[in-house]
């Protein structure tokens, strides 16, 4: 009986995968045939069943020959969130942002923060959850090595890989940590809509501060109802939450 | 309606140009609109094709008098070879009216071709009769009529019977300021032989209105009964005044010059003079009062959409598309109805969205002067043309006007609409277009033709790979938070501690049995060399087997290491690092494989004093040496 249900799981397994890579196939044809518009959505589908950094890299690609370049921007980053490492989507989603309208600069930002936060992306929150608990198991093996070693030259050599170690693992965990809270949050933002007008206040009639453009990645600090607040560069302002995607 | 009108003109057309072919039967009534009581006047009826059986209606509210009479004309006329002929039969009747009032005679019937015919019904205002002319009129006629209220008048009366004056006429004289008043100068003629105006005339400035003459169509005279006498009247000018600013507004008088024809009161050169009578065109000057209008400031608190529009207005908004793509126009049309001051109405401004290039409106008036103002409907277009896709909402507009029946601003807004700007059918291409502007430098040897972005993937993606927060499914692999990662560090940080704490207490323990066996060794190793003191003439066994406890024991605990790793290779290394003398150290050696070998090879007595005290002089020594 057991035996019989494996065979049947295992069996659907293959049928629907076997389904999804067609449909995957299709949309790269309806691609390389310059249809972008039905693989956009052959794509769009496939990620409702099943999220993928490749089906997301592709689905931008389709969206950006359409010109939606929100869109695309979007399927990058998205794209990127699942598979960071992949120098493809970096640089089409470099490509991509050139041609925002928007330069935005932000003085404020340490040159430390940004590297740091680059460094915290190279990887996934899983790949860094991993390497935090392999350095914190050296660690710990080297701490006692230091702490239960006899041998001066032992406990030296312990007592410096242990201090490497502990420094990586705390590291690894705060960027794990890091990205944990980025990917529940889903603070960042896509600007959708051409033009937006800023607010000083979660109000039409409010003051309005800055202009952005589409495709423009903003930061969510607080929504109100219809209405959030965003930050992006030096500015801060309230835009309707109809006008961005979180990515 | 246009057919309606279409069908009509038809009709006319066609009934005038072939009214003799045709067998159309006109059948009319004619009376003056306005009779004097007492006074006969006529009433006829008329019908062009020859007919009979006149049925008269009932004249309810009228003497009848005579009639009817019937008079019959007909005319032939040749014109280019076509005979056109007409013909005519009138009944006359004579009635006259008894009191004053208005009355409606109803129609009559009358037998033409067989059939019967009905006309149309008149009706008939009849005005009191003259009164007698009292004294007090020249006093009202010279000054302004205080009782009406609402209209001055000045009269010029040489007597009596005959009477001829001008009266300026307001359609009210307590406005607010932009509201239309009508301003009208209307003759009186009464008794006297009016031949007609002259061309002197004086008309007032009307400094502080806007004036608009109006247009007044046919001027004819009619009868007005005014202050108990019927008098012809004829309105000679209008005008349509808009007051600028509040406060008492005075109209200055007015001059008019009519001449009129009087009987020659000289002698009669002939008899034929007399007979026939002779004229003379008299001009007399009549003039017309001041009139003070006073004008009501406009309440306060104008909303800030206040277009300065003064009557009753109703908005009709519309949008062309609410659905477009960028670079296409988007119309939005105000169409404002009413009646009052159209001609200074602001146009209001749209606060166009962020992204549109807005034109300048196109404003399309389509109002009429009337005796109460301006009436119609004025259209303002505003084009505008979105450049970039998204959803935009145009907010809605206001348009405030102060309503005079009402006393009080009222607002029209027009709803907000929402615009759904698609991207433009040309953009999409430009992706590519745009890249090639991106073009990079010229390396050595590598010559770029563009810039895109790179291809597709097309390796299947792997069916495992992890479901990201992004679906709302997160599937739980092992390091699922960095949560879990912290506890397990921490949970092998406390069992690493735990594992430092028992090794701490362990080493502790046993530092604590050494040095107790390091601070006894001298006591044990005398105790034991006591006994085999006592067993160097007893028993060889236990004699070598206390020595060799002894020594061993007292070494083991001096150098702190447990008796079973006692080799005599690690003895000898461990006092050399104490700094113990090599000559030493071969004794405490040698009397350690001594003791060892004459445990199992019992000796005589002599060797064993002799192990003894080589024994006890080791420790000695090492005793003396503090290991």
């Amino acid at each position: 009986m057991k035996r019989l249900l494996f065979i049947i799981v295992t069996l659907t397994l293959c049928i629907v995968h076997c389904q999804s890579s067609t449909a995957f196939t299709d949309a790269n044809d309806l691609y390389a045939a310059g249809n972008y518009a039905e693989a956009a959505s052959l794509y769009q589908q496939m990620l409702t069943e099943q999220p993928s950094a490749v089906v997301y890299y592709n689905l931008g690609n389709a969206y950006f020959k359409q010109g939606e370049l929100s869109q695309a921007i979007l399927a990058y980053e998205r794209s990127l969130r699942l598979d960071p490492s992949n120098k493809d989507t970096r640089y089409n989603l470099r490509f991509a942002e050139s041609r925002i309208t928007d330069n935005i600069t932000d003085n404020r930002a340490f040159f430390l923060s940004t590297f740091l936060t680059n460094v915290r992306n190279l990887m996934r929150e899983r790949t860094w959850l991993w390497i935090s608990l392999v350095t914190f198991v050296l660690f710990v093996a080297t701490l006692l090595l230091f702490l239960l070693s006899a041998e001066p030259v032992v406990r030296k050599t312990g007592f410096s890989i242990a201090v490497i170690t502990l420094v990586l693992s705390v590291f690894a965990l705060v960027a794990a940590q890091s990205l944990h809270q980025r990917d529940t949050l889903r603070e960042e933002a896509i600007i959708t809509q051409g033009i937006v007008n800023a607010k000083a206040s979660p109000d039409k009639s409010g003051t309005e501060l800055f202009t952005l453009h589409e495709g423009t990645k903003v930061r969510i600090t607080e929504t109100l109802g219809e209405w959030c607040n965003v930050s992006v560069g030096n500015y801060q302002g309230w835009i309707l939450l109809a006008n961005l995607e979180r990515i | 309606m246009k057919r309606f009108l279409l069908i009509l003109t038809l009709c006319i057309v066609y009934g005038a140009s072939c009214i003799v072919f045709a067998d159309d039967v006109v059948f009319r009534a004619e009376a003056p609109s306005k009779v004097i009581a007492g006074k006969p006047f006529q009433l006829t009826y008329s019908v062009n094709q020859r007919a009979r059986d006149l049925e008269a209606p009932d004249f309810n509210g009228f003497e009848f008098l005579a009639g009817p009479y019937t008079s019959q004309s007909s005319s032939t006329s040749f014109v280019n070879g076509r005979r056109t002929s007409s013909f005519s039969l009138t009944y006359t009747f004579t009635l006259m009216g008894l009191d004053a009032g208005t009355f409606t005679i109803g129609p009559a019937t009358i037998t033409a071709d067989g059939q019967r015919y009905t006309s149309n019904g008149v009706r008939i205002t009849v005005l009191p009769p003259d009164e007698e002319p009292q004294q007090t009129r020249s006093a009202t006629s010279s000054g302004q009529s205080g009782t009406s209220g609402d209209s001055g008048t000045s009269a010029t009366s040489k007597s009596a019977g005959s009477d001829i004056f001008v009266r300026a006429i307001v359609s009210k004289t307590n406005v607010y300021e932009q509201e239309a008043l009508q301003l009208s100068y209307r003759l009186y003629v009464a008794g006297v032989d009016f031949a007609q105006m002259g061309n002197t005339v004086k008309l007032p400035e009307c400094t502080g209105f806007l004036k608009q003459e109006l247009e007044l169509g046919d001027r004819q005279f009619e009868l007005e009964h005014y202050n108990n006498r019927n008098y012809q009247a004829v309105t000679l000018v209008s005008y349509l005044l808009y007051p600028q600013h509040s406060g008492d507004i005075q109209i200055d008088p007015a001059q008019f010059e009519a001449i009129l024809r009087v009987q020659t009161r000289a002698q009669a050169r002939s008899i034929f003079d007399d007979f026939f009578g002779t004229y003379e065109n008299v001009s007399r000057m009549l003039n017309a009062p001041a009139i003070t209008v006073h004008v009501k400031d406009l309440p306060a608190g104008k909303p800030s959409s206040y277009s300065g529009g003064v009557g009753h207005f109703t908005l009709t908004p519309s949008i062309s598309t609410t659905n477009i793509k960028a670079n296409e126009a988007v119309t939005l049309t105000l169409n404002i109805q009413g009646a009052g001051n159209m001609k200074l109405l602001k146009t209001p401004s749209i606060d166009w969205p962020e992204g549109f290039e807005p034109y300048d409106p196109k404003v399309t008036n389509n109002y009429k002067m009337s005796g109460s103002g301006y009436s119609g409907s004025k259209t303002i277009e505003y084009l505008a043309i979105p450049r970039e896709a998204g959803t935009y909402t145009i907010p809605s507009v206001a348009f405030s006007y102060f309503d005079i029946s009402e006393g009080k601003y009222k607002t029209l807004t027009t709803p907000e609409y929402t615009l759904n700007v698609q991207r433009a059918a040309g953009q999409s291409g430009n992706a590519e277009e745009g890249a090639q502007t991106y073009t990079a430098v010229n390396k050595e040897n590598i010559k770029e033709l563009g810039t895109d972005i790179r291809y597709i993937n097309t390796s299947e993606p792997t069916p495992d790979s992890p479901t990201h927060q992004l679906t709302g499914s997160p599937v739980h692999q092992f390091p699922g938070s960095p949560k879990v990662i912290l506890l397990i560090d921490l949970v092998m940080l406390l069992l690493s501690f735990i594992i430092y704490l028992l090794h701490r207490k362990f080493a502790r323990e046993n530092a604590d049995q050494t040095h107790v066996r390091y601070k006894r060794a001298n006591k044990v190793a005398q105790k034991r060399l006591k006994a085999a003191q006592q067993l160097l003439s007893g028993d060889n066994q236990l004699f070598y087997a206390e020595i060799e406890k002894a020594a061993f024991s007292y070494v083991s605990d001096r150098l702190r290491i447990p008796t079973a790793d006692l080799t005599k290779d690690n003895i000898a290394e461990l006092l050399h690092q104490k700094g113990i003398a090599d000559e030493l150290i071969q004794q405490v050696n040698e009397v350690l494989s001594t003791a060892e070998f004459a445990r199992y090879a019992p000796t005589t007595g002599a060797e064993k004093q002799a192990l003894y005290d080589a024994t006890a002089n080791i420790i000695n020594q090492l005793e003396s040496q503090k290991i």
